[in-house]
This record gives structure tokens, C-alpha cells and sequence, in this order.
């Protein structure tokens, strides 16, 4: 989330200045009180512990874990289990099922996130056109969304695809020539991951919009006034004044998307009534069902550890990004 | 101005001081480019559209809740409760363990987003505002971990607690859910404190303030927004979790989420009870969405001296 | 403070424990059932599914409540839900804090006694014992000890509409599966103008329903060779079974090829198929539902269905037997207690108190009566006697959990695979998720 940090919260300190979006307003990063001795780690110390103790040493029994092959045997006993060096890792990279998911969750991301965040650009780019009271009512509706669990909604989702008493077929099935009875939509993957795709999208909408329309509020009229003048088209002004202002707000709404998306859990997990088909499974799920529905905790583990290098490789860019920013101010 | 009010995760602050000026010249914010009569009754159909389209799936759940068993299930829907009833919510109610799990899962929630906050508070100023050997080790922590998928420490993270004499207990699952949202806490706050300009600071220190007091006068205030938009995303992730609670606890310790499972049994889902209690779990979350907006109201107030 | 008095009974416990029994080396020591145990001021923590809890609470009460009288120890029963069970299962029994007693599905037990979860009973000790249902105790048994205590069962019956076959032309069920065949197309034929209606309700992800017909042709889901385990399903007969099933499916069931058979009663009770292959509960479920389906004693509203149904053995086919068994942990600290407790809740009164709400005893002998004591579960009773349990391998769980029948079954039904290729498939799956070493 942060969003914060980048132009957002600088340019209005001096929006004259920063409207070519470089280096932020106070360009005095070693202003920062020097030499504090212990105080910020006194400061960091509760959040360090936290971490290392609750996240850390988990983590840390999650790896090792990869490199023995724990069964339920050896989780029941106690028994330290036996060391097998690699092989998990071998297993899982040489399986083509396992290459499958890696390559339908990729998918999936990239859809969704692509999908996602259009639409909220679009959505938000509607809420600055439309009049206040539209505003306020597509505020409302989008609140409304948010508010509901992410079990709820994939429970909602489920009743309406239903097959036999689906909503869904219901209304298609209302079209002159067609004939929906009885669909059932997880037939064909396709199917069943755009209902997937469309539960995540409706859900992650209003997060994009509103962010999105937060940052929209940034951008200084005057600019598109002036662009106007000059007898810019509407798309013009979008691509050469309002995306480049948003850029690094875009950057960030997505790459949290990306995390988001790409452990997609629930969703999947309640639509397919807790046993995706091969199909339907991904990163998530799959590492689940590897290391809880077929006991093989070490194998689950290789995967996670698997899963979290990937998310690495993939967020590198991100992380570098945020490091920067991170250092400047 | 609604918009900004109502994005909890979104840049809160950020957007406080342009609004402000907008509003004092009377304007409604609207980006003026290409602007006419009939775009905007357009957008405004298009507006409304996307509203009702987001909205169905939320009155289908109304819809629902407030049938008879005997028309929930019926192969033809109708788009109205013929005959309304309350009987679906009484059931919940009545339900063994409901209002308890609710109430849990309140307790739960607010103890992880309030301490996230202040122990992500003092973590953030750390790094937002220090500079000191090991900084940079702290800032590439909290980036990693949030890409770590929790589930697969479930079994570590179960035994740990049990050692500790913390599984089925409420006090475990509240620090569980703390650490799980503590790392992105700590991110974001860090950037709101980076917000603060910090001249504000030296002006204070060069003033006589102490340190301290640069804290309680000047950084914690202006801060204010950035906590409450902080904790929107604790407490939708805290009060959505239902695997961790559902492992760690007994039923008489988990919450309304974990409930809902319930209505999933081996004997059928019942549709109605299930829709009315996915109402009640999310009214706390609706609740909180406005108190939040109202509290962004004030920290506008507040953010006043950076401009 | 509770939790520290539990603390120091199960030190206690442990303590006494060691002493009474002098030694512990014995590979898996049988806990008896046997005697008096007195139990004053422990606590018996036992885990039953939520069935429990929404069909027969008061047999689960008075078992306790003679349970206490008899050993003064108090009971404090937890109902789990059947998603995600095992998960929190694993978690707990990998701590030192276990539950004493442990219901699981029958077909999940083998796994957990294999992997030592459970400690050895003696079968004497309880009632009935002689006789208990293959098909649960099957999943108990590991060289050549007991680990667990068969709890309830449930067989699967025709369950049809009487009104339908009536005006079809048949008085009653039918006898031979031609005859069902028959009906079934008389039927369907009567309610042409319906295009919703399918004569038999059957989703696509029945495992039970379609193995029972594999079984039906004389065909197997895997069997034991030596020390490894053979996918059986791509044999001839368990071909001809699996195509039989198909067939039905295809040609008379509306139902979701992607759906199991969790909601089949709520569907068949709106009127659009004439019969369904379930458990002997599931007619009522079908006629009546609960007003207030989370309060046990809420007053039942009668479906569209109601009173026009009638059940009777599938002819020719073999029933899957379901049901739960009771198992030891074996990091109890209160075996003893536990096994008493056991032993009340699957005495003959207990089992009586089951038939009442429509589950079959856990034993042959008690059978006959209870068919004659709720003949709603009469055909039920008269199916239970031919039936069949799935592979007793170590791994079977396994099989269940990565949805590998099931997944296949869609496949076949909607076309993506043939008959024989899904059976191929299904037996390439097993053999490598029942020999993993």
C-alpha cells in the first residue's frame, strides 16, 4: 500500500513543481536525524520480534520441512522425519501437473489483474465525469461490494451459478433461443474460470476504482484545462497527462493485485465446494491439497517454498522499485 | 466529497489538500475535458448501469435471506420474496455459537488491527524516520514476507502455539492475524510518516519541542488518516480469515466466517440461513467502513498545517 | 484454571496410568473396556462430526450422561465440521492437547490407523462386537489388532416417486435393474412435455453410486497384489459396470455432471425426476424440511414431495456402506476413560436411539430390528447386508482427496474422455497415490 508514498503524497506539497513527475519535491533524503543510537531499533524491536517469532521460525520449519519427507506418520509421532536432500524439489519441478498450475495460476493473474485494472481505471475515470449524486451512488454500490467477505462473496457466486437453482442459467436461459437449463458452468474450464475471473474482478473493482479516483483528484486541472485549450482530444489528454501522473499509483494498485490474484485461494476453493478438479486448481490450492489432503507435508512445503522464489522473481521489479523509494525519503 | 472519504486503503491524506482547494472555489471536482450535455447524461446511464450491475450479486443475497426455505429452492428464482420473512436471520441468530462467534471474531479483530497499528506505528517511524546500520535489512523483511503464502506455515505455526499454551485461545489467533497483516502495517505507515514533511520536525525541535513531543504533536496527529486507512486492510483480513481460526480453535473460539462453513454440511447447504448470516458478517465490516469516514473527516482537519 | 486442573488429571492420569499397568513396552498395549474407572474430576474430550449434532444430540447426551453416572468423569463433546476436518485434525494430533475420541469417516480411518493416530481396542469389550459391519470395521483392522469402534452406518437405496411410477404403470419398486430400466424410461416418456424432468436424479461426481455399479458387473477399484496395490478399474468388468452407470446417467439424469450428491435430496424434492439413489435419511430429507435448519427441533414443512415417496434396494446393486467409527487416540491420556465411553455410546441403547433418527447400527445383528423398529430405514437395513467398502489400503484417503474418481467421472460423462480412457486414467492416478511410499 504504498500507494502513499508515491507522487501522491509529495505533489501536493508543491504541485507547480513535480508536474514532470520526477524526483520527489524535497530532494533531501539525508536530512534524516543521523546517529540515533538505539532508538530506532528500540522502535523496531516489537515488529522484529513479531515477525521473526510468528512468521520467521515457521518459515524456517517450512524449509527445512522441504528437505525431509514428513508424512502424517512422522507428524503424529514426533519422530524427526527422514532427510532426503532435494528430492521434493526434484519431484515437484518434474512434474508436468505441477508445471500446469504453475502456468494456469500465471495465467489467471495476469487476466485478472489485467481485467481488474482497466476496468478500474475506466471506473474511476466515470466517477470524475458523472454527476455527484451518480458519484456518490457508484460509491455506495462499490462499498457495499468491498463490505462483503471474500467467503460470502464466493458463497453468493456459487448460488448463482448453481445449476439447478442458478439465477445465472435462469436469466440466459429467459434469451430467445437459448437454452440454459441445467448448465453447469465448471464443465469446461473455460467456463468455469470466467465465473472465477468475474468473482475476482467484481471483488477487486471497487479497491481499483476508488484508489484510482483518489489519485484522479491529484491531477491538476489547470493542466487539463490549459490541454484543452491547446485543442486536446479527451484521449490525449488521458494518455499524456492523466496516466503519466498515475503511473506509479497504477504500478503499485497492480502489483498488489498481482500478490492478491496470484494466491488465489477461497475463490476457487468455494466455487468447486472444497475439491477443485485438476482444472481448477492453482499455486495455492494445490500446495493446500498437496500438504493437507494427501499428507505430504514436505512435498507442500517444497511447493510453498517453490511458490514464494516465483513471487520473488516476479516482484523483484516491484521490491527493487519499493526499495528505492523506501531509501529516498 | 465522497470519493476520497470512502477510500479507506487509498491515499488518504495525499488527497486532502487539492479537495480543500477545489471546495473553496465551489467546483465539483469533475475533470473538465471534452465536457458536454449529453456525455455527461452518458456517463451518468453508464454511472448507474455498472452501480446496478456491482449491485445485483448484493441483492440477490437480500433476495435470498428474506425467503421461505420452500421459495429459496425453486428451479424458477423469483426477483422478490413473495412471502417475506425474517426466519432466516431468527435461525442465525438462534443458532448455537452464532453470537458468540461473533463476537469472538470482533474481539479477534480489533485486538490484531490495534495492536498492528501501534506495533507497525513504531516500526514504521523506525524506518521512515531514522537512519541507522541494518535499515535496509529491516525494509527488505517487511517487502519479502508479504509474499509468503501463510497457509504452509499452518502446521509449524499450530505447534508453536500449542507450546506456548495459546491454541484455542482468542489471545493466539489475535497475534497470529496481528503478525499476518503486520508487514504491510508497517509499509504503509511508513509511507503516511514519510508524507510529513520534515521540516514540520525541525521547526518543533528548533522551537524546544523534544523529540517526544515532535511525536505526540506533530507525527502522530498527521498521521491520523494513514492509521485508519492502515487498519481497513487489517481488519478485512483479519475478519475475513476462517482457515487459521478453524485449525487453532474449538468452535466456541472461532468466528462468524469459520460459522459460516457450517451451513455446508453433508446434508445440504441451506441457502437462506446461510445468505442471512453473510448479511450479518458483513455489517460489522459496513459499520466500520463508516466510522472510517467519518474519522477521515477529522484527520482532515488535522492534516490542515501541511498545507 | 480449567485448563490447568486438565493439566494436572492428565499428569495425574499419565502417572496413575504407568502404575496400574506396570509396563509399556508392548508395541501397541490393547486399552479394555472392561471393569469399572473411576474418572472423578477428568474431563473426556471427544470430537463427532456435526451429524451428530443435528440428527441424534440426545443419544450423544445420554451416552454421556450414563457415562458420567458410571465413572463420574464429565464429557465435553466438540462437533466438527466435515470441510476441513482432517486439517485440523492433523494439526491437533501432532500437539501434546489431543481429543481422547475421535469419530472419522469410515473410509478415512485406514490412513490414520496405519500412521499409528490410534490405539488398539478390544473388540470384546463392546457390544455387538460379533457382528459388526464389515464394511466399518474393515477400516479398524491392522495386523491383526482393532483401532477403532464401528459408530453408525448408512446404505444406499432407490429412493422414488410413487405417484410418478404409478402413472407409469408400476404399483411398486422394481425388482431386477432391467425392470428399473423400464421404469425409468416410462417415466421419462410420461413427463416428455417437462424439459427439466429426468426420470433418475443422479450428479455427475457420485463416486458411491458409480462404483456400487462397477461392483454391480463384478468389477473392483483396486486390489492388493503382494505389498503393492492394483488400479482395477480399466478391467473388463469394471468397464462394463462403469458403462452401465454412464448409460443411466446419460440418458435419464438433468443432474450437474459437476455436482456430488451433498444436495440431491433438496433438488429431487422440486418434482423434476421420479427416482435417486440415496441413503435411507435422505427420503425424509426429501418429503420434509427443517423450518429453522439450524435448530434440531424445529417443526418440519413438507416439501412438494411429500408422501409420494417410497424406497427399496437398488435391484442388482451392490450398496456402498458409509458410515463413521470411534476411534482411541493414542496420545489419550485417558484411554481408559475414553474406551468406556465408547462402549456407551455404542451400546444397544445408543444404537437404538440411532435408528430413531434414521442411521443403521453399526452391527448385523441389530439390523433386523431395527427395520422393524423404523421401517423408514428398512430398505436401508435389507441393502446394508450386500454391500460393499472400498480399497482398505493405507492410502485410500488419498484417493478421495485428490478427487481422482470423481474428476474422472465428469470427464467421462461430458465427453472428454472415453469410458475406457477415464478408467485408464483413474487406475494410472491410483496406483501411483496408493504406492507412494
Amino acid at each position: 500500500m504504498s500507494v502513499v508514498d508515491s507522487p501522491a503524497t509529495r505533489r501536493p506539497n508543491d504541485p507547480g513543481r513535480s508536474q514532470q513527475n520526477r524526483t520527489p519535491g524535497h530532494a533531501a533524503p539525508k536530512r534524516r536525524p543521523r546517529g540515533s543510537g538505539r532508538t530506532p531499533w528500540l522502535l523496531a524491536l516489537p515488529a522484529l520480534l513479531l515477525i521473526a517469532g510468528l512468521l520467521g521460525y515457521p518459515l524456517v520449519r517450512m524449509v527445512v520441512l522441504s528437505f525431509q519427507n514428513m508424512r502424517l506418520r512422522e507428524l503424529l509421532s514426533g519422530r524427526t522425519p527422514p532427510w532426503v536432500g532435494f528430492d521434493q524439489y526434484t519431484r515437484v519441478l518434474s512434474d508436468n501437473v505441477f508445471w500446469a498450475v504453475v502456468g494456469r495460476t500465471v495465467a489467471f493473474t495476469f487476466v485478472s489483474v489485467l481485467i481488474s485494472v482497466l476496468v478500474g481505471l475506466g471506473i474511476a475515470l466515470l466517477m470524475r465525469r458523472v454527476s455527484r449524486g451518480v458519484r456518490l451512488f457508484m460509491v455506495v454500490a462499490m462499498m457495499f461490494v468491498w463490505a462483503l467477505p471474500q467467503l460470502v462473496a464466493a458463497q453468493i457466486f456459487r448460488w448463482m451459478t448453481d445449476s439447478d437453482f442458478g439465477v445465472v442459467n435462469y436469466l440466459i436461459d429467459l434469451l430467445p433461443g437459448v437454452d440454459y437449463q441445467n448448465h453447469s458452468w465448471f464443465v469446461n474450464p473455460w467456463q468455469g474460470w470466467s465465473v472465477i475471473t468475474t468473482l475476482v474482478v467484481w471483488a477487486g473493482i471497487p479497491f481499483l476504482a476508488i484508489t484510482l479516483n483518489a489519485g484522479l483528484t491529484q491531477v491538476p486541472k489547470e493542466l487539463l484545462e490549459a490541454a484543452t485549450v491547446d485543442g486536446a482530444t479527451p484521449w490525449q489528454a488521458l494518455r499524456n497527462i492523466i496516466l503519466p501522473i498515475l503511473k506509479p499509483l497504477i504500478m503499485i494498485v497492480t502489483t498488489l493485485s498481482v500478490i492478491w490474484n496470484f494466491g488465489l485461494f477461497t475463490q476457487a476453493w468455494v466455487l468447486r465446494d472444497g475439491h477443485p478438479e485438476p482444472q481448477f486448481q492453482t499455486l495455492a490450492t494445490y500446495s493446500y491439497t498437496q500438504a493437507f489432503g494427501q499428507s505430504r507435508y514436505s512435498l507442500g512445503s517444497a511447493i510453498a517454498v517453490i511458490t514464494v522464489l516465483l513471487m520473488l522473481g516476479v516482484m523483484i521489479f516491484y521490491i527493487r522499485q519499493m526499495f528505492r523509494i523506501g531509501e529516498v525519503d | 466529497m465522497v470519493a476520497p472519504a470512502a477510500s479507506p486503503a487509498a491515499p488518504a491524506p495525499a488527497s486532502t489538500v487539492p479537495l480543500k482547494r477545489r471546495r473553496a472555489k465551489a467546483d465539483d471536482g469533475v475533470i473538465t475535458v471534452g465536457r458536454s450535455r449529453a456525455g455527461t447524461i452518458l456517463a451518468n446511464a453508464a454511472g448507474v448501469v455498472f452501480s446496478v450491475l456491482m449491485l445485483f450479486p448484493v441483492y440477490w443475497v437480500l433476495n435470498t435471506a428474506f425467503k421461505p426455505a420452500d421459495e429459496v429452492l425453486a428451479l424458477e428464482p423469483t426477483f422478490w420474496p413473495t412471502s417475506p420473512t425474517l426466519d432466516n436471520f431468527i435461525s442465525a441468530f438462534k443458532a448455537p455459537l452464532f453470537l458468540k462467534d461473533m463476537l469472538n471474531g470482533v474481539i479477534v479483530t480489533l485486538l490484531a488491527v490495534a495492536g498492528a497499528l501501534v506495533v507497525g506505528f513504531l516500526g514504521a517511524l523506525s524506518i521512515a524516520r531514522f537512519s541507522f546500520y541494518g535499515r535496509k535489512a529491516i525494509i527488505l523483511v517487511v517487502l519479502v514476507v508479504q509474499l509468503i503464502p501463510f497457509l504452509s506455515l499452518l502446521i509449524p505455526l499450530f505447534l508453536m502455539l500449542q507450546s506456548a499454551d495459546l491454541t484455542n485461545s482468542l489471545i493466539g489467533v489475535s497475534i497470529t492475524y496481528l503478525v499476518l497483516i503486520l508487514p504491510y502495517t508497517v509499509w504503509t505507515l511508513r509511507g503516511f510518516i514519510s508524507g510529513i514533511p520534515r521540516e514540520l520536525d525541525e521547526a518543533a525541535l528548533i522551537d524546544g519541542c523534544t523529540r517526544a513531543q515532535v511525536f505526540w504533536r506533530i507525527i502522530l496527529p498527521l498521521t491520523g488518516p494513514g492509521l485508519v486507512a492502515t487498519s481497513v486492510y487489517g481488519f478485512i483480513q483479519a475478519w475475513n480469515e476462517f482457515i487459521i481460526i478453524n485449525t487453532l480453535n474449538s468452535p466456541d473460539k472461532q468466528n462468524l466466517m469459520a460459522w459460516l462453513l457450517q451451513n455446508q454440511t453433508t446434508r445440504g447447504t441451506a441457502w437462506g440461513p446461510l445468505m442471512a448470516g453473510a448479511i450479518i458478517t458483513s455489517i460489522p465490516v459496513v459499520i466500520f467502513f463508516l466510522i472510517i469516514q467519518r474519522n477521515i473527516a477529522t484527520g482532515l482537519t488535522a492534516g490542515a498545517v501541511k498545507g | 484454571m480449567k485448563r490447568k486442573i486438565a493439566a494436572a488429571a492428565a499428569i495425574a492420569a499419565t502417572l496413575l496410568g504407568a502404575a496400574a499397568c506396570g509396563s509399556n513396552d508392548e508395541d501397541a498395549p490393547t486399552t479394555s473396556a472392561s471393569g469399572k474407572v473411576d474418572g472423578t474430576g477428568k474431563t473426556l474430550k471427544v470430537w463427532l462430526m456435526v451429524d451428530a449434532q443435528t440428527a441424534w444430540k440426545g443419544v450423544v447426551d445420554d451416552a454421556s450422561k450414563r457415562f458420567t453416572a458410571a465413572t463420574g468423569a464429565q464429557v465435553n463433546v466438540e462437533y466438527q465440521q466435515w470441510a476441513n476436518h482432517l486439517t485440523k485434525l492433523d494439526a491437533t494430533l501432532a500437539g501434546s492437547d489431543v481429543p481422547d475420541v475421535v469419530e472419522l469417516g469410515n473410509t478415512e480411518f485406514p490412513k490414520y490407523v496405519f500412521s499409528g493416530a490410534f490405539g488398539a481396542v478390544n473388540p470384546a469389550d463392546y457390544e455387538n462386537s460379533g457382528s459388526w459391519l464389515q464394511g466399518l470395521k474393515g477400516a479398524c483392522d491392522f495386523e491383526g489388532k482393532t483401532y477403532c469402534v464401528p459408530y453408525y452406518a448408512g446404505a444406499r437405496v432407490l429412493i422414488y416417486r410413487t405417484d410418478l411410477l404409478k402413472k407409469a404403470g408400476f404399483t411398486e419398486a422394481p425388482k431386477t435393474y432391467d425392470e428399473f430400466l423400464s421404469v425409468a424410461d416410462k417415466v421419462q416418456a410420461a413427463e416428455k412435455a417437462n424439459s427439466k424432468f429426468g426420470a433418475v436424479y443422479m450428479p455427475g461426481q457420485y463416486w458411491y453410486a458409480a462404483m456400487s455399479w462397477v461392483k454391480s458387473s463384478g468389477g473392483e477399484i483396486a486390489k492388493q497384489d503382494g505389498d503393492k496395490w492394483v488400479g482395477q478399474l480399466s478391467t473388463p468388468q469394471s468397464i462394463e459396470g462403469l458403462q452401465k452407470w454412464v448409460d443411466l446417467v446419460k440418458k435419464y439424469s438433468k443432474a450437474d455432471p459437476t455436482k456430488n450428491e451433498n444436495d440431491q435430496a433438496n433438488t429431487f424434492a422440486q418434482g423434476t425426476a421420479a427416482m435417486f439413489y440415496g441413503n435411507a435419511w435422505e427420503q425424509g430429507s426429501a418429503e420434509e424440511t427443517k423450518k429453522d435448519p439450524n435448530d434440531p427441533n424445529s417443526k418440519l414443512v413438507p416439501t412438494k414431495v411429500k408422501g409420494k415417496l417410497a424406497a427399496a434396494p437398488m435391484p442388482e446393486i451392490p450398496s456402498f456402506l458409509g458410515g463413521s467409527n470411534l476411534g482411541i487416540t493414542e496420545k489419550s491420556q485417558n484411554k481408559e476413560l475414553a474406551a468406556q465411553w465408547v462402549k456407551a455410546f455404542t451400546d444397544s441403547t445408543s444404537m437404538a436411539g440411532l435408528v430413531k433418527a434414521n442411521a443403521l447400527p453399526n452391527a448385523t445383528a441389530l439390523l433386523d430390528k431395527a427395520a422393524a423398529d423404523n421401517p423408514k430405514i428398512a430398505p436401508a437395513a435389507l441393502a446394508a447386508k450386500n454391500s460393499w467398502f472400498p480399497p482398505n489400503a493405507e492410502k485410500w484417503a488419498d484417493v478421495e482427496k485428490g478427487a481422482i474418481l470423481q474428476t474422472m467421472l465428469t470427464d467421462v460423462l461430458t465427453g472428454k474422455k472415453s469410458v475406457a480412457d477415464g478408467a485408464k486414467w483413474a487406475d494410472d492416478q491410483i496406483n501411483s497415490t496408493l504406492n507412494e511410499s
